[in-house]
């Protein structure tokens, strides 16, 4: 593991942020607003309802900012931040009678792909491409704890933050999205060996 | 580092020092895993494997530009140091505006307006000074495209300011420019059409059809891109484009640059792009290929005694193809055909027959399998 500076340059900005400069207001969301907007985009197809949210939650933190943690994660905590403030929503707006939204609670779309450009190998391509299904069909709780563990590199405890469950959960999640990940995988290769094998 | 011994490619893939190591390697990562190979040697294969699968596996992420994130942050900015000058706080809590229903439409028709203004204003622009107009990418200005679509059922031919000919299939659309404005010439293209392009080495010509760019220079070709199918299919008669995927993450740059970029096609070459699909570009040969010398310069395809290789060369010299074979073997290989009527896939037919190869089209190029027929 590398070990940075003890204070590292989020947190610097985080605290400026709390002291209310405006300047690391700016630069603390345009710094982090793409990573927002994916990981939000996850919860709504809705492009600007997600930049909304954004907006609204830097305004809220502004608001905010005299009782925040001022060692706080930034980057775990806003996506959690955003997550909650988007599952209210779609909570909130479900009694407006607007569309399905109430299904929005659950919906986290996300779509894993491989590219080719790194395959040199048949045998690579054709394991690359049962791991691109394999992590589509995962269930959306796991999908999202595989998203954040090794495509957003958070640990086990900011995951658990991030999702509100406990770190014991986010272990567990973990553990069975990657055996199943193997397991099929593997029984997979198999049923494909065979395959080639016979004819 | 021995946990790793008996590590299966999949048990690589998710595995966090490993993955660290391939996704950021640094120089003591790398002495670290370069030994263990080193020491285990039979573990290569699956290292790289395992390589392959954590750098190809992606995520379909929503783009969002940074012009778009650079005006959210700006309009907030703008309201926090609106807020921030006001008589204190106001009481209640703030709920942020862009919730209140009416300011929704309100700001909604705010925007429409500075559309229409800003739409308005680029158009009587480009009327006063057409030489400055700078038409911008991927038709944000559809509103000054000219619009046709071939409801007959035969073939329409089109001309375009700059001497192109378009015939455009029945049930082709395809929209244009009346004149061509700054440095590209942009047509968008559903449904088939052959593009007959004039040369203007100094604008690139591109269209954009079902995803897949294709960039010429002059040349001619036929797109195919039907609205209910999943494939584009790009044909080259003459000449030399250029094809990219229009969610190419270097479209602008591929776009913008004076040289080709993407997958370069040549006379009697074709692409498949799939967009859906992990293989998404698959080059082969067209159907028919045509010979691209002038009717004066096509040689005698009569061939006696002549060793192979020397066949293979003069047949890829008319059709403008790679032909890839074994000089060594085939230069021993004598052959007498007459083949100045057939079809190249049957000229290549005849002449495997004769010297006991085959061949196979990969990438656009005609390889030839043999094993040499010095008996």
């Amino acid at each position: 593991m590398k070990s940075t500076s003890p204070v590292p340059e989020d947190r610097v900005l985080w605290q400026d942020f709390l002291a209310g400069e405006v300047r690391a207001f700016e630069k603390l969301m345009s710094d982090n607003f793409r990573l927002l907007f994916r990981y939000g985009s996850k919860f709504s197809k809705d492009r600007e309802l997600v930049k909304d949210s954004i907006q609204d939650l830097f305004l809220i933190l502004w608001e905010k900012r005299a009782n925040l943690n001022p060692d706080a994660a930034v980057k775990p905590y806003l996506m959690a931040s955003l997550r909650r403030l988007m599952h209210r929503h779609a909570s909130s707006r479900t009694w407006v009678g607007n569309e399905a939204l109430q299904e929005e609670d659950d919906y986290f779309e996300i779509e894993f792909s491989v590219e080719e450009e790194y395959i040199a190998h048949e045998a690579t391509a054709v394991r690359s491409q049962q791991l691109e299904t394999l992590l589509n069909a995962l269930p959306r709780r796991q999908k999202e704890v595989v998203y954040l563990k090794f495509f957003q590199e958070l640990s086990r405890e900011q995951i658990a933050e991030v999702m509100a469950v406990s770190p014991q959960t986010v272990s567990n999640l973990l553990q069975i999205a990657i055996r199943h990940l193997k397991s099929h995988w593997k029984a997979e290769s198999f049923i494909f060996f065979l395959l080639h094998f016979l004819f | 580092m021995d946990r790793y011994n008996d590590f299966a490619v999949e048990d690589f893939v998710w595995d966090d020092f490993f993955r660290q190591w391939t996704l950021s390697p640094t120089p003591e990562t790398d002495a670290l895993w370069d030994d263990w190979i080193d020491a285990n040697p039979e573990m290569l294969e699956k290292v790289e494997q395992a390589k392959a699968l954590v750098l190809s596996l992606r995520l379909h992420e929503p783009e969002i530009g940074d012009a778009e994130i650079n005006q959210v942050v700006k309009q907030t900015v703008g309201r926090i140091t609106a807020t921030d000058e006001q008589v204190l706080r106001p009481a209640s809590r703030r709920i942020p505006v862009f919730s209140i229903p009416w300011m929704q439409f309100a700001a909604s028709i705010a925007f429409i307006i500075l559309m229409g203004w800003a739409v308005y204003s680029v158009m009587i622009k480009s009327d006063e000074k057409p030489q400055l107009a700078q038409q911008d990418s991927m038709g944000t200005l559809n509103t000054s495209l000219t619009e046709k679509i071939n409801t007959t059922n035969e073939t329409i031919q089109l001309a375009l300011s700059d001497g192109s000919r378009i015939s455009l299939a029945p049930k082709g659309r395809i929209r244009y420019p009346e004149r061509f404005y700054g440095e590209r010439r942009e047509v968008f293209l559903e449904g088939e059409a052959f593009f007959d392009i004039a040369k203007d080495a100094e604008h690139p010509f591109l269209v954009y059809a079902n995803g897949l760019v294709t960039k010429v220079l002059g040349t001619s070709f036929r797109i195919k891109a039907y609205d209910g199918s999943r494939e584009v299919t790009v044909e080259v008669k003459t000449g030399k484009v250029a094809v990219f995927a229009q969610s190419d993450p270097h479209l602008k740059e591929k776009v913008e640059d004076k040289q080709f970029q993407g997958v370069i096609l040549t006379p009697n070459q074709k692409i498949i792009y799939a967009r859906d699909e992990v293989k998404k570009m698959v080059k082969t040969l067209v159907e028919k290929p045509e010979m691209v010398v002038s009717k004066a310069e096509i040689p005698q395809f009569e061939f006696e005694d002549t060793p192979a290789s020397d066949v293979f060369n003069t047949i890829a010299k008319a059709y403008g193809i790679d032909i890839l074979y074994d000089e060594a073997l085939l230069k021993d290989c004598p052959l007498t055909a007459m083949l100045d009527n057939q079809t190249l896939h049957d000229k290549l037919n005849i002449i495997c027959k004769a010297v006991e190869s085959s061949y196979e089209i990969v990438d656009g190029q005609v390889i030839i399998h043999s094993k040499g027929c010095r008996n």
